[in-house]
């Protein structure tokens, strides 16, 4: 799916908004990124990538090296802080760029840190909540879908209720509960390959609680949590297919998540 | 060396702020009193009743002395077909008129394993469903722990909505003389300890029963036991 | 404090290997969380009181010298021997000081995590005292001769099946079924009875010690805390410092949080006040009482970024919601205190040198913060041990020195464009046709129990870019 660059827009754009793609969507998963840009020109805004991406920080971070991420993260805020909005398709990044930046930096970086958090969005809680983003005609799959709740977007964003209402208005999907959706899948960073048994349990778990609900997608809106849970699946075999929410919302058919690609 | 004692408050010290008794009292009392449970019921009786067989426990009602003593005799008849019933050297239970339930309890002591003992409690607390007892030849702690029954008569009088108004009272009983023990209960022992299944009478009574006396709503029981779910 | 706690990658992968426990602990993990919610939304506003009881708590502990000397001094007054101990091995000294010198045989004990901290069965034993737990969770695994796996239910590990085999063993009963909970907990009440009529010595702890009378609060289900404390004719409080509060109504806004987070009850069956030996018209009760006051560690954490620990009333929330805890069970952890407090604070009360693994044993989920009825930012915390570890040099080489190199990466932008466009269409020759890839170099980890999902053929900012200068032209 190709965003639509070369066309005028009608109108001028109601948001101008920067992407960030995250460091995941960028290596393993472009079609995210694309989705994004797709939903938030639907929504009417004019998506700007800033050339100099590339991660938020939070693989030395969360392994507790604050003196490694001050620097980038001082050089994400200041990439991003010309924009009116900044959009992310990842709770944990959002969570990092919105509450954890102006935690960890300091001085003038600390104000500018939570300037730049006021604007920060995930990808979601955007489009459900800023943009209002409808459709005429719901994009209806007919697929069963379950969703779960990525640690980081629950806790720091609340970001619980934006995506099952997306999915509901835009492409009539009731989303099937599973058992345990708030409990973590295992990823957890660096985690997950510091402590791969303990990391492959909770994944099994997960696993486990979306085939139970009988629905062919397991959805989520966190990338580290998805390639987790797709390699798991992989793995052992499991039938369900993982895709991203931003996939799902824009129509995407790449294969998904662990899928053969030819 | 220095000893433990000195030690330990100067290290203490170091980490605390080290401010005076009079700036310390002030920032304490600005801190307003925490929040109380929530209730099933604005009757404090109804509330009472309903938190102890909440808590395992069983009820009666008694609207005068005399309904007080049969109350007691009752349920020692039902459990045990016999009255044999030991209760604290506590005044107020000694001047029941136990000759109106033909029964009269032994004061003092109760021995190991003694089928049931009788308190009368200080306080009843609304918010838990708990009673309070204090140390002494009133309660003695084989009453309150060695028996299989624990008995407990409240009176309306002495019945309170929060805890922190049980303190209030209490801080005004133990001012001249504080007691070696102050004992809230609120149930029978009970243990959760084998695979979390809830068995009754780990150590201490394997049953408790209250008694609410004096001014206590004529459907209070009926209440109480809706609350619960039951009847 | 004796950790094996940088075993707990492996003591972790052995709990997993056991079919059995890891479904007695999944069902914990699916039970307990439920059975909490419904007792904080019973409440009212429990954030409310959360909320009040950290104001306490926070000038509680900001003005501990106050309140320390306050309680002291109530506590003296009431007729207690006041002694305080620096290390766990003072603590343990002192008691065996005071069984010497009642030449005591037998000890009755109500549970208390400060003697499971300091060892302190271990040494009365060796000392030849004849101790029994009277807590039937702490009985039974003494029983076994195991360690608390739950600071609350420290037997939870085990199944009923185990118990009933346990007691066969155990009690000259003769013959008998045993067939459930009920009659294993009679049998435990038959032969614990007879230990409490008999104990020399009572030792029980106290959840809770008040700085303006000089009381301390003991709150249990079983009633064994207050059967220690008033049969035997000498009575031992073991407590710590941080357990002060200033006043009756703190401990009872105390009371109101801790019962709701561990066992969902609004109160325990017992919660005793105990203000020191018997009084002249006392029938009964002990004629000599001590309280012996343990730092091991706490001042140290009280004038450190770490003082929020010092909060934590040992409820079990933060165990029952950890999906660490609950896949690794608590023996992994190699610590008195498992689970997200346990690798707060035993690091601190131990050494991080000792216990480096456990701060690492975290996915930084939250659910813990989200239900810790004291407000103690776990997460926080123990990142903040993560980052200590990183500048001490306590974390393993090569992570530190990958995620540096990456951070460093991620600042330069067309040099980490290069790099990972290489890396990544790589990967997508070899896996495409798969979906997946089973072994990556350098990373041995994800794929030793996961594949990798194979990516595209180039990176999002390479893909854009190419688009960008397509349309530009």
């Amino acid at each position: 799916m190709t965003p639509n660059l070369e066309a005028d827009s009608p109108q001028s754009p109601r948001y101008r908004v920067a992407l960030f793609a995250t460091c995941l969507a960028d290596l393993f998963r472009p079609s995210v990124a694309f989705a994004s840009i797709q939903l938030l020109e639907e929504a009417g805004c004019e998506v700007i990538v800033p050339e100099a991406q590339t991660c938020c920080g939070q693989p030395a971070y969360n392994t507790g090296d604050y003196e490694a991420t001050i620097p980038l993260a001082r050089s994400v805020v200041a990439m991003l802080e010309p924009f009116e909005y900044v959009v992310i398709p990842s709770g944990s990044c959002a969570g990092m760029i919105g509450t954890h930046y102006p935690r960890l930096l300091e001085g003038q970086w600390r104000q500018r840190a939570q300037d730049l958090a006021a604007k920060t969005y995930e990808l979601t809680a955007f489009l459900d909540e800023v943009a209002g983003l409808k459709r005429d005609e719901p994009s209806n799959s007919g697929e069963t879908v379950t969703y779960h709740d990525s640690c980081a977007g629950l806790r720091e964003l609340n970001i619980r209720q934006q995506p099952r209402d997306l999915l509901q208005r835009l492409c009539d999907i009731t989303v099937s509960e599973m058992d345990q959706t708030e409990v973590c899948c295992g990823f957890g960073g660096t985690f997950c390959a510091k402590m791969p048994d303990i990391s492959a349990k909770m994944a099994d778990d997960k696993l486990a609680n979306a085939s139970q609900t009988g629905a062919a997608v397991l959805a989520g809106g966190d990338l580290g949590c998805l390639l987790n849970l797709a390699g798991r699946a992989r793995r052992e075999g499991a039938d369900i297919e993982i895709r991203h929410i931003a996939e799902i919302l824009a129509g995407e058919t790449t294969p998904a998540l662990g899928k053969p690609q030819d | 060396m220095t000893d433990a004692r000195t030690d330990v408050i100067a290290r203490v010290r170091h980490g605390s702020r080290g401010q005076s008794a009079e700036t310390v009292a002030t920032e304490l009392a600005r801190i307003a009193r925490g929040p109380a449970a929530k209730m099933p019921s604005d009757d404090p009786c109804v509330a009472f009743l309903a938190a102890i067989v909440g808590n395992q426990g069983t009820i009666a009602v008694a609207r005068n002395r005399t309904e007080t003593v049969k109350a007691v005799a009752d349920y020692l008849y039902q459990r045990y077909r016999s009255h044999k019933l030991v209760a604290g050297s506590d005044p107020r239970l000694a001047a029941l008129p136990w000759r109106d339930a033909g029964l009269l309890p032994r004061f003092g002591g109760a021995e190991n394993g003694e089928p049931a003992a009788l308190s009368y409690a200080q306080l009843g607390i609304a918010e838990t469903g708990s009673i309070i007892t204090l140390t002494g030849k009133s309660n003695p702690a084989a009453n309150n722990l060695l028996v299989e029954d624990h008995i407990v008569i409240v009176h309306t009088n002495d019945l309170v909505v929060t805890l922190d108004e049980a303190w209030d009272r209490i801080n005004g009983m133990i001012a001249d003389k504080r007691p070696r023990g102050i004992n809230m209960i609120s149930g029978p022992s009970s243990t959760a300890d084998i695979a979390m299944q809830l068995v009754m009478g780990a150590h201490g009574p394997r049953r408790w029963h209250v008694v609410l006396a004096g001014e206590v709503p004529a459907d209070a029981l009926a209440q109480a036991r809706q609350l619960n779910g039951l009847d | 404090m004796q950790v094996s706690s940088n075993q707990f990658v492996e003591q972790a992968s052995e709990a997993l290997q056991q079919p059995h426990a890891v479904q007695t602990r999944d069902i914990l993990g699916a039970f307990l969380p439920p059975v909490r919610d419904n007792a904080a939304a019973q409440f009212g506003d429990f954030q409310a009181l959360r909320d009040h009881v950290e104001a306490v708590r926070k000038h509680a502990l900001e003005n501990l010298d106050h309140y320390l000397a306050q309680y002291e001094e109530q506590a003296r007054d009431n007729g207690n021997a006041v002694h305080f101990a620096r290390s766990g091995d003072e603590l343990n000294n002192i008691v065996l000081d005071i069984v010497r010198r009642h030449d005591a045989r037998q000890i009755a004990k109500g549970k208390s995590m400060i003697t499971e901290e300091t060892g302190l069965n271990a040494v009365l034993e060796s000392a030849g005292l004849t101790v029994t737990e009277t807590d039937l969770g702490e009985y039974i695994i003494q029983q076994a001769g195991e360690k608390p796996s739950h600071i609350v239910g420290p037997a939870l590990h085990k199944s009923p099946d185990e118990i009933r085999e346990l007691f066969l063993e155990k009690h000259n009963f003769g013959p008998r079924e045993l067939e459930d909970a009920p009659a294993m907990v009679e049998e435990a009440r038959r032969v614990l009875r007879e230990h409490f009529l008999a104990a020399d010595i009572g030792i029980i702890g106290a959840n809770a010690l008040i700085a303006e009378n000089g009381y301390s609060m003991l709150v249990t289900n079983e009633g064994n805390g207050d059967l220690c404390a008033n049969l035997p004719p000498v009575l031992i409080v073991c407590t710590s410092v941080d357990r002060i509060l200033p006043r009756a109504q703190d401990a009872m806004a105390m009371l109101r949080l801790l019962v709701r987070s561990t066992t969902g009850q609004p109160v325990t069956c017992y919660t005793s006040f105990y203000s020191g030996p018997r009084r002249q018209d006392d029938p009964d009760g002990p004629v000599e009482t001590h309280v012996i006051l343990l730092d091991n560690g706490r001042s140290d954490i009280l004038a450190s970024d770490y003082s929020d620990m010092l909060q934590c009333i040992r409820c079990g929330a933060c165990l029952n919601h950890c999906p660490v805890y609950i896949s690794a069970g608590g023996h992994a952890y190699g610590s008195v205190y498992p689970g997200p407090m346990g690798s707060v604070l035993t690091p601190l009360l131990s050494s991080l040198e000792d216990a480096n693994a456990l701060p690492n044993a975290c996915t930084s989920c939250g659910r813990c913060a989200e239900v810790c009825p004291a407000n103690i930012p776990l997460p926080d915390l123990l990142r903040d041990l993560r980052h200590e570890e990183v500048t001490r040099g306590l974390s393993p080489g090569r992570w530190r020195f990958g995620l540096k190199t990456h951070a460093w990466l991620a600042r330069h932008p067309g040099l980490y464009r290069w790099l990972t466009g290489l890396a990544v269409s790589l990967m997508h020759r070899l896996g495409r046709k798969r979906g997946g890839l089973a072994k990556l170099p350098m990373a041995s980890g994800w794929t030793s129990q996961r594949d990798f999902p194979t990516p595209e053929a180039g990176t999002f900012m390479q893909q854009y870019r190419q688009m960008q200068d397509a349309a530009d032209d």
